[in-house]
């Protein structure tokens, strides 16, 4: 009796012992989950950087929320403000995926993008991620002028003017109430880059934090550097020209397999059951082969063509299609997609 | 006992597998919300207007063709313009008016709506697509003082005609598209010895040639021995679809004078073996509002 007294006894310390250490260590980890989950904006401001902005001080909630609808549904609601379309014939996600697009933050290969977009069902797109897009200091960038020109001098370094372009000029949309551009301000911010989103290890990161604190100024404008270099501050855009004829392998130097992924990902996301445009497209002979048969010519029906140029919003057709830049989708995987399209047109 | 457990269980989780997986619809099965006479199965999209401009011309041979009438260029039996709005991606609604092909009236507004129920699927748990497709016509032509003719109209209600179709699409493989469409007639006032009430049965092949371009033949079978209507006809029409971006224009051949199920499901009475068919088109386009 007295024996199984002491292995009772043992038992319940023992228990309690495992009981402590795990509330301490949950208990631990919580802590450093929430300071690590400080947005890279407030770090950076608190780390004294000046050239970074950071329009939103505190997340309103509520505004979140409507600016989540804005982006994914077009229109919101918010007080007594009634909502209107911003625009007839796009939404964000159209155009731009809203979460990670590489498998790290300073990625910018657009194989690596294309890979990512598979192995994480979604979708490859003309536009940038918009998850991030608080921590960016550039948008619209380098050849973004060719195409805009001063429609874009103010939108390059404010998100806020970046954010009122697109939705006038590149969605074919109208300009934003103030409350809608604050909405998205808000939406964006709760979605910004945090330091637990950075390759860093604990001690990195730990000392990030500890010189935000205490550290000196040229240890804060190191660390501002050293901290910026961990994640992509703007997305560069370099337009190409369409691939003169007699340049063009139309599919011999191409790899089918990759080009499928593109076709899915990126063609069908629009127009499989012609869910954006007019141009219903399939993975069929017959869709394959509308665009087989134009791979020669300098028009929209051309793969060559309308990756490298898009379409124009046009009276009556408002629609149009993004151009790809070469960031987005390299020479080679142009090549890749004409030989899936060669394939499947069985040509 | 355990087996059975087993395969209930298989049976649930393929279920619920095949519900969550993104099923892909079939699509231009016939690229227009029209076949040529009658409906296809597809809808606008929400947030879609379609205005279309029908017409038909006069008889390209026969005793009021030939090089007299420019081959029926001369002529007009039939102009319709219409507009369709989507309210969903299922449902749509229209209205239009006709110039009537004047058997037994003309002057013609209808109001039409469609509902699609089923998608056909790619993988062929939906094998057919299926819509409803109701109109409602009224004419508004001057009241005949001849007492014996349909177009007397004694009553306002006498104006009135229906029509309700299910249509039925299935698509096999990537060109070869068919459809089945019972619909009924119903006219309020009709000659004495014709019916109020008509059955018909229509089919229609769209054969696609290219991605934009399809052959299609449509035709209609009305189910009637009233005397009065021994020398009606049914109603055959031949014709292509072409897809641009934003349109869709059909050319056709057809014996049926009048646009809309009101007119040439019963009141066809051109002969195509006597050269009374016609050219007509149609252009439809598409806005988003």
């Amino acid at each position: 009796m007295k024996r199984l007294n002491v292995t009772l006894l043992l038992g319940l310390v023992g228990f309690a012992s495992w009981l402590l250490l795990s509330s301490v260590s949950v208990v631990k980890l919580t802590g450093k989950a929430l300071v690590y989950n400080v947005g890279l904006s407030d770090l950076l401001e608190s780390l004294g950087d000046t050239s970074s902005r950071n329009p939103v001080k505190t997340v309103d909630r509520k505004l979140v929320s409507v600016g989540e609808k804005l982006i994914f549904e077009g229109k919101a609601n918010y007080k007594s403000n009634k909502g209107k379309r911003i625009s007839t014939y796009f939404v964000c996600t159209d155009c731009h995926n809203m979460t990670q697009e590489y498998p790290t933050l300073t990625d910018v290969d657009p194989q690596v993008r294309l890979d990512y977009a598979v192995e994480n069902n979604i979708a490859f797109l003309p536009g940038s991620t918009l998850h991030g897009i608080y921590n960016r200091q550039q948008f619209y960038t380098k050849d973004y002028e060719k195409k805009y020109g001063e429609l874009i001098k103010d939108a390059q370094d404010t998100l806020e003017n970046a954010i009122q372009v697109c939705a006038k000029y590149c969605s074919s949309g109208r300009f934003l109430e103030d409350w809608e551009e604050q909405a998205i301000l808000h939406y964006f911010k709760d979605k910004e880059l945090r330091l637990i989103d950075l390759d860093l290890t604990d001690k990195e990161k730990n000392r990030i934090l500890t010189i935000s604190y205490s550290g000196s100024e040229e240890e804060k404008m190191k660390s501002i550097s050293w901290l910026k270099e961990k994640y992509t501050q703007a997305y560069i855009a370099t337009f190409l020209e369409t691939k003169p004829k007699n340049e063009r392998n139309y599919g011999k130097s191409g790899n089918a397999d990759n080009g499928q992924k593109i076709y899915e990902k990126s063609c069908l996301h629009c127009h499989d059951n012609a869910r954006v445009t007019y141009l219903d497209l399939d993975k069929d002979v017959l869709s394959a082969g509308l665009l087989w048969k134009h791979r020669k010519d300098y028009t929209d029906l051309s793969p060559y063509q309308i990756i490298r140029h898009g379409t124009y919003p046009i009276t009556g057709r408002k629609q149009y299609m993004p151009l790809y830049t070469e960031e987005k989708m390299s020479k080679q995987q142009v090549e890749d997609l004409v030989a899936y399209i060669k394939k499947i047109a069985k040509k | 006992m355990k087996l059975s457990i087993s395969i209930i269980c298989s049976f649930i989780c393929i279920f619920f597998t095949k519900a969550q997986e993104e099923v892909k619809a079939v699509t231009e099965t016939f690229s227009g919300i029209k076949i040529i006479n009658s409906h296809s199965t597809k809808t606008l999209k929400k947030r879609e207007f379609s205005y279309v401009i029908e017409h038909r011309f006069g008889d390209i041979a026969g005793s009021n063709g030939g090089v007299q009438t420019g081959f029926g260029f001369d002529n007009a039996t039939d102009i319709r313009f219409g507009g369709y709005f989507g309210l969903s991606d299922k449902w749509m609604v229209g209205f239009g008016r006709s110039k009537g092909a004047g058997n037994p009236f003309r002057s013609l507004v209808d109001l039409n709506t469609k509902y699609r129920i089923l998608q056909q699927t790619e993988d062929n748990t939906i094998p057919v697509s299926l819509a409803l497709v109701g109109t409602a016509n009224v004419t508004y032509m001057k009241a005949s003082e001849d007492i014996s003719l349909v177009s007397s109209f004694p009553k306002f209600t006498n104006r009135l005609s229906y029509s309700s179709q299910i249509v039925i699409t299935r698509k096999f493989g990537t060109r070869l598209s068919t459809a089945l469409t019972p619909t009924y007639v119903h006219r309020n006032y009709v000659r004495f010895d014709d019916v109020n009430g008509l059955f018909a049965l229509g089919g229609a092949v769209n054969l696609k040639i290219t991605k934009k371009i399809g052959l299609i033949a449509e035709y209609f079978h009305a189910f009637s021995d009233a005397e009065g209507r021994a020398n009606n006809k049914n109603s055959l029409a031949l014709g292509m679809e072409w897809i641009t971006s934003g349109h869709v224009f059909h050319f056709n051949f057809t014996n049926a004078r009048g646009i809309g199920e009101v007119q040439y499901i019963p009141s066809t009475t051109s002969d195509w073996l006597s050269g009374q068919f016609r050219f007509g088109f149609s252009i439809s386009r598409i806005f988003k509002y």
